[in-house]
């Protein structure tokens, strides 16, 4: 009897369990399904799931799309550009929180998170008009440079918890033996976190391939578009026919880092969710 | 500057990291000093040179890309500076406040449809989160793989090319969404009768919203004049200003994953023992979790709301990815990021947009300390 009533248990919950997984995982199905049509075919009365004969015009025509290719190379460009320069400023910035006692670490600390509070839009405004005083729209630099002075708080703290449960005597042996912070940054503490830099990294990555705003304000020509600016190009509301072969193999081809990083890293990812959410 | 943009940008970022280093060394060096001059042991000088080295690109960032601007703008929402004219900038005092709250219709539609997404899509999504994480909780096997397939749209989130897809599977007559929900209610009446009711229940409160916009509820007597739906009736998702918000929050609720995990490690955080006490005392599964898991979740459903509000105040990506240019319908669905986007940036209005932007700015901390007072009411942080 009890067993019985496990074995009900067990599969409703189970029922639940992929019926859900099916739903959410149902865009990403239909994206590829849907880049495998024809047009005629995207746009049929009846429901079409799978297409009769998959078709890879529209994968081929992609490549041959010199505005996509370009755009692909630009994102991934601008996102490397960026990321290394985060990485590295916001591992400097951690360091200094969580290994150093000097005068002021705590006002400095606090003022650091209560920046998460400030929405990246109410920035946008005047950091439009100083890289305007700058020249630089319609470049890459506004959407590389400020990366590069430790952008995001909540990485920053991400970061810092990590590095804050390394012992303390590792770095004091070292400073016995005459290394210097420098030394000790990058030769002991760097290497000791190469799975929360890892998630980091993860983060920037899908943070950057994903921005739209930012891009869409400062790279004014095709030529310089990144990916999700392109793509959104290619959905025209003033046409009655959308294009919905080419757009979804754009989608699946832009969606692939992704989800190929997120099944890297995804252990790492979960965990750290909950770290940065919970303890901030 | 060499004109290669590639070429460019490279050169740039590598000045940009010759600047930061000899800042750091900089602040580094006149902090020591300060400190030096107030008499500290030369220990406490070497720490406050490195504290200031290392901290320094985060300290001179903060400098450049928030407090400077957010200055600026604090001055220029005063002013009716724009971009494109050359003419001088005047200094306008409040007016574009006053416009802002008391005459510009487009920002108080933008405010009431952020109120749509927070009283019916932040709890729809709240809702489901918790619904998947207790799921989760059971620690069946193959938990793993449902959590990764749970969180992965928050991944690809509001990515231009997902949200297209989006707007693919909702299009009103040839999406597949519809498709589906017409082909079960042929199949199967009672889902229909379902269908018809929550399109009837969707279109009464999303004509009350709009009627909250304009002053005027014409909408929302027609709807009800209406009566329930036909049934050849399918959501207008994209289509009907009805129907605009419904959209969005069926993305918010599909990228819930976050909220999820976050349910998740509370649910963990439960001492199991709790549980099976009260078993012995005869509570069913729902008396424990409403009496038991419910009251200690309250501290991670006060952090997912306080998140979920400041998130929903900014959404931008999939208004302009669905319903971009669309006049019609944009103003139906229009968020304060979007307005402050299309004035600032198709306008050049700097001064309105720096006013929009403080606004926001405004908002999102009144109602954060808001939920911050209020949780003492509710939030339960003591379990012993």
């Amino acid at each position: 009897m009890k067993q019985s009533l496990y074995l009900v248990k067990a599969s409703v919950l189970y029922i639940l369990l992929t019926g859900a997984t099916v739903l959410m995982s149902f865009p990403l199905f239909w994206m590829i399904s849907s880049s495998l049509k024809t047009l005629a075919e995207t746009n049929s009365a009846g429901i079409v799931w799978i297409p009769d004969q998959p078709t890879l015009q529209a994968y081929i025509d992609i490549f041959h799309n010199t505005n996509f290719l370009r755009s692909y190379f630009n994102s991934v460009f601008y996102v490397t550009l960026s990321m290394f320069g985060t990485l590295i400023s916001i591992a400097a910035v951690s360091y200094a929180f969580s290994r150093i006692e000097w005068p002021g670490r705590n006002v400095v600390f606090f003022l650091m998170l209560s920046t998460m509070m400030i929405p990246a839009q109410a920035l946008i405004v005047p950091q439009y008009v100083f890289f305007n005083k700058l020249n630089w729209i319609g470049t890459f630099n506004p959407i590389v440079i400020p990366g590069y002075f430790a952008g995001g708080a909540a990485m920053i703290f991400l970061l810092r918890q990590a590095m804050a449960q390394i012992p303390k005597e590792l770095d004091e042996s070292a400073f016995v033996d005459g290394a210097t912070h420098l030394q000790v940054w990058w030769e002991i503490i760097l290497p000791l976190l190469k799975a929360p830099l890892a998630t980091i990294a993860t983060f920037l990555f899908v943070g950057l391939w994903n921005s739209l705003l930012t891009p869409l304000m400062y790279l004014q020509t095709i030529d310089l578009y990144t990916l999700p600016v392109y793509v959104s190009t290619l959905y025209n509301i003033n046409q009655t026919t959308q294009p919905w072969p080419t757009i979804m193999t754009a989608a699946v081809l832009t969606t692939v880092p992704l989800i190929g990083v997120f099944f890297v890293a995804q252990r790492y990812i979960l965990e750290s969710v909950v770290i940065s959410g919970l303890k901030g | 500057m060499p004109t290669n943009p590639y070429l460019n940008v490279s050169v740039i970022a590598v000045l940009t990291v010759i600047f930061i280093i000899a800042s750091s060394y900089g602040l580094g060096a006149l902090a020591r000093v300060v400190v030096q001059l107030r008499g500290a042991t030369p220990k406490i000088q070497q720490n406050t040179f490195a504290g200031y080295f290392f901290a320094a690109p985060w300290i001179v960032g903060f400098l450049i890309f928030v407090l400077i601007p957010l200055g600026f703008s604090l001055y220029w929402s005063f002013t009716d500076y724009r971009i494109a004219s050359s003419a001088p900038v005047k200094w306008v005092g409040i007016s574009n406040y006053a416009e802002l709250l008391l005459k510009d219709t487009t920002f108080r539609a933008s405010l009431i449809n952020t109120l749509y997404l927070t009283v019916i899509g932040l709890p729809l999504q709240i809702g489901v989160a918790l619904f998947l994480a207790v799921l989760l909780n059971q620690k069946m096997w193959g938990e793993k793989l449902f959590r990764m397939a749970f969180y992965l749209p928050v991944i690809l989130g509001f990515n231009t090319a997902v949200l297209l897809c989006w707007r693919l599977m909702l299009n009103t007559g040839t999406g597949i969404i519809n498709q589906i929900i017409r082909a079960l209610s042929a199949f199967f009446p009672p889902f229909g009768y379902l269908n018809r009711a929550f399109i009837f229940a969707q279109e009464v409160v999303a004509a009350f919203f709009l009627g909250l916009n304009t002053g005027k509820y014409n909408l929302l007597n027609k709807v009800i004049e209406a009566g329930f739906p036909a049934d050849v009736r399918v959501p207008l998702w994209v289509q009907s200003p009805l129907w605009t918000k419904m959209s969005v929050v069926m993305l918010m609720v599909w990228g819930c994953g976050t909220m999820m995990l976050i349910f998740l490690a509370g649910l963990n955080s439960i001492p199991k023992e709790l549980h099976e006490s009260a078993e012995v005392d005869g509570a069913n599964g729902w008396q424990r979790f409403w009496k038991i898991s419910f009251p200690l979740l309250t501290p991670y459903l006060f952090y997912n709301l306080v998140v979920g509000l400041i998130a929903s105040m900014q959404i931008f990506e999939p208004i302009f990815v669905l319903y971009r240019d669309n006049q019609p319908i944009v103003s139906s669905t229009i968020s304060m990021v979007y307005y402050l986007w299309q004035k600032t940036f198709s306008h050049f209005e700097i001064g309105y947009g720096s006013a929009i932007s403080w606004l926001v700015l405004v908002i999102i901390m009144i109602v954060t300390v808001i939920q911050f007072k209020l949780q003492d009411r509710w939030v339960t942080y003591d379990v012993y």
